[in-house]
């Protein structure tokens, strides 16, 4: 009888503290939202409470007439598209060649890009910008999108998707005269569909939230990111308030697309994040 | 060689003639471009001084003397050191928590509370650190209020030099931990359950079937997520950035800030380019555990 007792109580703390834990989750992102239609004052007022006086859109309004907020939008919406399209391409071709074809040096290559996965895009980032300004792409868009169509981790992600598409279909192909890369359009991308989805969902995510490097290879107001727009409205400020109200609203749009997105497809993402740590 | 590859299937699998170097070219172009190229120039620029102007003038080793000898280094390396502690002792074993939490058998809804706890994920570490601004803030935020309740505070969490890598902290760990929840989550996943119920029938109880059976079958998921963080902390940026720029007198500043700092603003790129090689050989370290890692992920497997 105590025994029952104790496993209700044990159960019952599983779901309470998991409640709690959901509850830490949420508060930031509810913040988020109901500030965007507080004004900063109300932002800023002891006792801090959830709920805005009124509903109102004025930050909003200020956010688009003050802000180039439309132009940035546009502009990650551009970026993430280009990537987030030629990304999977570029990667389940090679991930593809990797897996299931034999060529000399197969083993030595593929050692050399998960070598480069672990070592921090930051270690290169001085180089890096030396390299755009000489070759006259710092403020431009071949700079936010070429250098990152061919991330390793893709094509370790693709490579270990690659893995279970079965050898024989691919004989029969080779038997019928089909060419490989006929065989690879037709056979094996239809087959890797989760792989690029999963694929296609990581890159657009950290395209549309990476900062650092639009950071420093985007220059003037007209030609930012999402992420680095907002964060220098603060910057911007300096000397007068700070507009908190505005920016809450340019958060919350920002974060819309990706929260979407990730209830949606939240299956594909959680499968390829966890590809490498699972096995 | 094609013709005898069509006649005995299983041989061909050594013929892929030029088309696999083809599959893999377009990776290996910008690869070299914009990965191997930048990595050796990085270690050169190392041994220069150069504003991106003027020529480079070769200075050897002296880049190190002197970012041995800033105290302002120091300070940014016991910073790091702290991101990386706290987020190795607090976050991992919390995200195993989590984890186990969210694959109770008790817990109910499990589909919704799963998707709660990983929307973070997603969120910019931009609009992230603009809302802890607020949450954050001295006179007026959440985390005070809620401590006031108890009689605590307020706590200056971005002003003061004792706080502020307390209060970036927790601004980094409402965004890292759900991502290694999910790591977890999908690690406690792949264990047999008939693992677990042999040792209920031998009579083990939940903290022993805990320590004699899950935590083992979890150990690659672990140093998996023990890289991670690691390389994370090594590279923590934007938060810092956003909420403090370093401040308040560089008490918050990270590695990577003091190099971003110092190559961008005050454009010192062979200096700069030394923190960087630094960092290289810092994650080199880290990178040698990952390869023990990544070692029993596949890289012999075939298909």
């Amino acid at each position: 009888m105590s025994r029952l007792i104790q496993k209700r109580i044990g159960h019952l703390a599983v779901n309470v503290a998991v409640a709690v834990g959901a509850v830490i989750t949420l508060v930031p992102l509810a913040w988020m939202v109901f500030s965007s239609f507080k004004t900063t004052t109300e932002i800023f007022t002891y006792p801090p409470w959830l709920m805005p006086r009124e509903l109102s859109l004025f930050n909003y309004e200020s956010l688009l007439r003050g802000f180039p907020f439309g132009r940035w939008y546009l502009n990650s919406i551009f970026y993430c598209a280009v990537v987030t399209v030629a990304v999977p391409l570029v990667c389940s071709l090679a991930g593809y060649a990797f897996a299931k074809l034999s060529f000399r040096g197969r083993r030595g290559l593929f050692l050399l890009v998960l070598a480069s996965i672990v070592i921090p895009f930051q270690v290169i980032l001085i180089p890096m910008f030396i390299l755009m300004s000489q070759i006259g792409w710092v403020d431009t868009p071949y700079a936010m999108t070429i250098p990152w169509i061919a991330p390793a981790l893709g094509i370790f992600l693709m490579r270990q998707y690659s893995y279970a598409i079965p050898a024989e279909l691919l004989e029969a192909a080779r038997i019928d005269g089909a060419s490989e890369f006929r065989i690879y359009w037709q056979i094996v991308l239809p087959l890797l569909k989760n792989g690029l989805a999963a694929l296609a969902i990581i890159q657009f995510l950290s395209s549309w939230n990476s900062y650092i490097w639009p950071l420093m290879v985007l220059r003037g107001q007209e030609s930012m990111t999402l992420p680095v727009g907002l964060a220098g409205m603060q910057a911007q400020a300096a000397g007068t308030a700070t507009p908190y109200g505005e920016m809450m609203a340019g958060a919350t749009l920002a974060s819309l697309p990706v929260i979407v997105l990730f209830l949606i497809a939240q299956r594909y993402l959680i499968s390829g994040l966890t590809t490498g740590a699972v096995k | 060689m094609r013709t005898s590859a069509r006649l005995t299937p299983g041989a061909n699998r050594l013929q892929g003639g030029r088309n696999p170097y083809l599959f893999v070219s377009p990776f290996f172009v910008l690869f070299a471009i914009f990965f191997l190229v930048p990595t050796l120039a990085s270690l050169v620029l190392a041994l220069y001084r150069w504003n991106g102007v003027a020529t480079p003038e070769w200075v050897g080793l002296s880049n190190f003397r002197r970012l041995f000898s800033d105290p302002v280094f120091w300070q940014v390396a016991r910073n790091t050191t702290f991101y990386t502690l706290a987020s190795v002792l607090i976050l991992i074993p919390l995200g195993l928590v989590l984890a186990l939490g969210l694959n109770a058998r008790a817990l109910r809804f499990k589909r919704m509370w799963r998707s709660i706890y990983f929307t973070p994920v997603v969120v910019s570490a931009a609009a992230t650190s603009l809302v802890f601004q607020i949450l954050l803030s001295r006179d007026a935020g959440l985390v005070n209020g809620l401590l006031g309740q108890f009689g605590l505070g307020p706590v200056p969490w971005l002003q003061s030099r004792a706080w502020v890598k307390v209060g970036v902290f927790m601004v980094v760990a409402w965004r890292t931990l759900p991502l290694l929840t999910v790591y977890f989550l999908a690690g406690l996943q792949a264990i047999p359950k008939e693992l677990h119920e042999a040792a209920m029938t031998d009579g083990a109880g939940s903290v022993r079937r805990f320590w004699y059976v899950t935590l083992p079958l979890l150990r690659p998921v672990v140093l998996f997520v023990l890289v991670v963080v690691t390389l994370n902390s090594i590279q923590l940026f934007d938060e810092v950035q956003i909420l403090t720029d370093g401040g308040p007198a560089n008490a918050s500043a990270t590695a990577m800030h003091y190099l971003y700092s110092r190559g961008f603003e005050r454009l010192r790129f062979g200096f700069a380019s030394s923190v960087a090689t630094l960092l290289f050989g810092i994650a080199l370290s880290a990178a040698l555990v990952e390869a023990r890692t990544l070692g029993g992920l596949g890289i012999d497997r075939e298909g």
